[in-house]
Formats: C-alpha cells, structure tokens, sequence
C-alpha cells in the first residue's frame, strides 16, 4: 500500500504536466475551434463546424495544406534515401569515414533561426552564396532566384531540411548496417554475390527496423516545420512556400482570428496523430 | 577502380555541400562592412571582430535570459523524467503500458495544436513574458522524452538489484535515492544534453511567450537580427554563430553523448 502511493508521487508530475499541457490543452483547442472565440474570456459562443467550412473553402488554407504533405513527402523520401546511400558509402570504407560522419551531423546541430540566418545568404539572388559559386564556376547561366521565386521557394526549404537531418539518417543506417552479421555477407561472397547484390538482397532488407525509426522522427519534423518556413520565406512568395504551421500563425497571432487559427491548430492535430500513432504502435513505443 | 574514384568525387560533394553554409557564415561573420563587397565565397582578408562585438551588444541580454532559463528548465525536466522513468522501469503496475504510451505520445503534438491555450494559461498565471513562464512550458513538454530516455536507460540496470533492496523492506522512494539515482550519472548526461540543445535551440514558444528584451531567449533575438535591415550581413552571421555555439560544443566536444540521445530517442522504443 505504501509501496503504491509512493509510486504514485514518482509518476505524478509526468502525469500532471502531460495532462494538462499536452491533452487539455488539446482539447481546448479543439473546443475553441467550434466557437466564434476572439481572444477574450476563455470560452467563445458555440458555432458548431463553421470555422472548418471556412478553413476547407479557403484556397489559401488548402494550399497551405497541399505544401505541408508535398514537403514532408519529398522530405521523408528524399532525406531517408540520401542518408541511406551516404552511410552505404561510408561503409565501402575509406579513410577519414569518421570524420565525414561528424561532418554530415553537423547541420543538425543548429536551431532553425541560426539554419534559416545561414541559407537565407546561402540562397540571396545577388550577393549569395549560391549564385556566386555558380558565377565563379563559370556557370553563371545556372543561377536561380532561388527563395525569391514562387516556383522554387518550397524546393528551398526542403534542400535546407535535407541539409540538416540528413546525418542524422546516415548515422542510423551506418550503426544499422554495422550490425548486419559478418556470417550472412561471407555467405553470400561464397555464393559469389557482387557488393551491389550484397548491399541489394541483404544489407538493405535488414534496415527495416531503422527505417521505421527514421521515417517516424523526420515525420515528426516534418509536420511541424514552422521556423524556417517563417523565417526564410515568410510563407511567400505569393504563399507558394506557405504551410499549415506558419497558416495557423498568422491567422492567429498577426489577424486575431483565434478561433479559426484554433481550427486550423486542431486540423494539424488530427493530421499528427493519425499519421503518428500507427506508426508508434509499428515501432513498439513506450512500450 | 571506378567505384572507388566515384566514391571519392560524392564524398567531396558531400562535404562541400555539409560545411559550405558553415563557412559562408564564418566567413562573412569576421568580414567588415567594406569587405562584404567581396562576397560570401573569398575568404575574409584580416579577422575582424567587430561584427560579434555589434551582435553582442545586440543579443548579449539574450544569451543571459537563455542561459537563465535554459540551465533550470534543462535540470528540472532531467529530473522528473528520472524519476518518472525510474517508476515506469522498475514497477509493473495497472495500466502502466497505457499511462506511459500517452506520455509519450504527447511529444508528437504538433506545438500549433495546443499553441492558443497555452499562450492563454501562461498569461493567465501570470508568467506571459517571463523566464518562469517558458520553463514550466519546457519542462511540460520535456516530459514525454526525458520520461521515456530514463526508462530506457534503467531499463539496463538489473532487476535484482532494486528486487533484492525491496525484500530488505527498502520504498520506493528509498531505492531511487540509494540505488538508482548513483546509477544514473552517464542517463543524466545524454539527457540533459539532449534537453539542453533542444530547448536552448527552440523558437516557436520563445516567440510566442515572450515580448521585449527583458525575457527574449538567443534565438528569438537573433531572428530579430535578421528581420532588421539595419544589421549588416556580418553582424547577423556574427549572431548566428555565437547562437549556434554552445550546442556546437557539445556536438564537437561531447559527439557520443550527443549520438546517444538522438540514436535512443529515435530508434528505440
């Protein structure tokens, strides 16, 4: 008896907080969403599902939408298999592997303020890096306008994203590939199989465990990506690069529509969890 | 033969396409307002410390509010996922699976989900626009993580050893303090370093709980920099730096500690 309700004083404050902050606060929103709230008070007057009509007929929202699942889309599949290929790499061996895989972890070091500050230069049409390299190579007919351009704007945000969680990909596969039993690779070499089969028919097969892992936490990222969007491109131009964090943002904080911003907050929520929870029941979490 | 020059020539692309935002920054950073004229690829001609000097004294409240806030909420949510996971490792109890699956769960939330009542509460508490009113929101949803981290990692301490200290009539409370918590030095390290770079890293609460200089954490004024035309390109990649380098040395300095919170907070489960 005692023994639980001293168990019980360890697990409170998890509780507690999760509780409140996490599921109450989600269920605020939720409820705020189906009022005509404006900020003041706490509870607005009930209005049923009308902030949803106007969130699913509004072009602007529903772009914002589209971008959100285009890039984590191309997010997911593009950094998985770069960061795949890059620790495949690494594995054939060659000097300085260490090092390289310090090199690739790098990026991921930074906040999104201190990533978007740099490719913001990286990317600026004039004066940036990129066009000036570009120039210097004598290849200056390839200069982009890069996140000044509607067209490219979103590509520029996926390639700084890739940028920085790409070494964490590479540093998965590598320990994942590390643990693939010598026995099965000596086997295959008896059985004469080129590296390209081995890495094909045994190495790559047996990632599916990280592979799980990885898409799961770039997911994670990837649904919520909010601070380079907003500090890189502002959403623009022309909202090409906008999605539904950065929507809910300045509905809610620069036009005051709180209610509506909740709706677009809870959207992202139901979107969260039903690409989130099959995938923590496939990766056995916490349990 | 092929293979291994194709492999040399990708990984030279490689590195060039990981550290050439980095050098960009440094170099523009110790570059004077004349100098910038050269562009961000021709390496500065004399160091000049004159941009961090300006970024400094544009940011140097910043980093005091960070590191206030930063260390405490960095410490407190280590802690309580100590002991949270202490008790979910070590006591089979009912609906224990259940309780720690939800836990976790909530460090999947989109923050916009819950954005609005929690700019809402901390308001109403009064702690909108303070350090106290962005550590409680650190710590809360540092729970999920540090809970599930710890748990793991008692997951690796024996079952005797806490068994046998229950059969000599030891509590709960007492096997954390004599047994567990001497245990949990290296736990401690991965976490709070996994802690401290995530919330010293954040933007979007900052941003959003704070108002003004007087509790605006590093990276909420250092996207100011940048959102005014009156810092030069220097002075805002001195800023991004100097925000950049105290996770930086961790992952310079401390690279398997660093590899360890981001390889058990994704893999396992």
């Amino acid at each position: 008896m005692r023994t639980s309700r001293n168990l019980l004083f360890f697990l409170l404050p998890a509780t507690i907080l999760v509780g409140i902050f996490v599921y109450c606060f989600a269920a605020w929103t939720g409820y705020l969403s189906l009022t005509d709230w404006r900020g003041i008070g706490h509870f607005g007057e009930f209005i049923g599902f009308s902030n949803y009509e106007s969130l699913f007929q509004n072009s602007v929202a529903m772009n914002a939408l589209v971008n959100t699942l285009v890039l984590a889309v191309a997010f997911i599949v593009v950094t998985t298999a770069w960061g795949l290929g890059v620790a495949i790499l690494l594995e054939m061996g060659f000097k300085g592997a260490g090092l390289m895989k310090a090199i690739c972890l790098l990026p991921l070091s930074f906040s999104f303020v201190v990533s978007a500050t740099m490719w913001t230069w990286m990317f600026a049409p004039v004066q940036g890096t990129l066009n000036t390299l570009l120039r210097m190579l004598q290849l200056g007919f390839l200069c982009q306008p890069w996140i000044t351009s509607p067209s490219e704007s979103l590509f520029c945000v996926l390639i700084v994203y890739v940028w920085q969680f790409s070494g964490f990909v590479t540093l998965i596969y590598f320990a994942g590939i590390r643990a693939v039993p010598q026995e099965f690779l000596e086997a295959a070499e008896i059985d004469g199989a080129s590296t390209f089969q081995k890495y094909r028919n045994i190495v790559v097969p047996l990632q599916k465990g990280e592979t799980v892992g990885v898409v799961t936490i770039l997911l994670f990222y990837a649904l919520r990506v909010f601070d380079l969007v907003y500090l890189m491109t502002g959403g623009g131009p022309a909202l090409s690069s906008e999605v539904l964090a950065t929507y809910m943002y300045r509905v809610t904080f620069n036009q005051n529509l709180f209610a509506y911003g909740a709706s677009v907050g809870f959207l992202l929520f139901i979107l969260a969890m039903a690409i989130m929870i099959p995938f923590l029941y496939l990766t056995g979490r916490g349990r | 033969m092929n293979a291994r020059v194709l492999s040399y020539f990708a990984s030279v692309v490689l590195v060039i396409f990981y550290l050439l935002p980095i050098y960009t920054t440094v170099n523009v950073s110790l570059k004077t307002t004349q100098g910038l004229v050269a562009g961000p690829i021709t390496p500065a001609e004399t160091l000049y410390f004159g941009a961090y000097v300006e970024a400094f004294s544009r940011t140097g409240r910043a980093f005091l509010n960070s590191f206030m806030m930063v260390l405490p909420a960095t410490l407190i949510s280590s802690f309580l996922g100590s002991t949270g996971g202490y008790a979910f490792s070590k006591f089979r109890f009912k609906g224990a699976d259940i309780l720690l699956f939800l836990i976790v769960l909530g460090f999947y939330i989109p923050p916009q989900a819950i954005l609005i009542p929690l700019v809402k509460f901390i308001a109403d508490i009064g702690l909108f626009n303070t350090s106290a009113g962005l550590i409680l929101t650190h710590v809360a949803y540092g729970m999920p993580i540090t809970t599930l981290l710890f748990k793991n990692y008692y997951g690796n301490i024996p079952r005797d050893i806490t068994d046998s200290a229950e059969v000599d009539g030891a509590g709960v409370g007492s096997i954390y303090r004599r047994i567990i918590l001497p245990l949990s030095l290296p736990g401690f390290a991965v976490v709070t370093i996994f802690q401290f770079t995530n919330i010293w890293n954040e933007f979007l609460f900052a941003l959003t709980l704070t108002l003004g200089e007087s509790s605006q954490p590093v990276t909420v004024a250092i996207a100011n920099l940048k959102g005014t035309t009156l810092a030069a390109w220097n002075v805002q990649m001195a800023g991004a730096m100097m925000g950049a380098l105290p996770v930086l040395l961790f992952y310079i300095f401390a690279t398997k500690l660093v590899v360890k919170g981001l390889t058990e907070g994704a893999v396992k489960g």
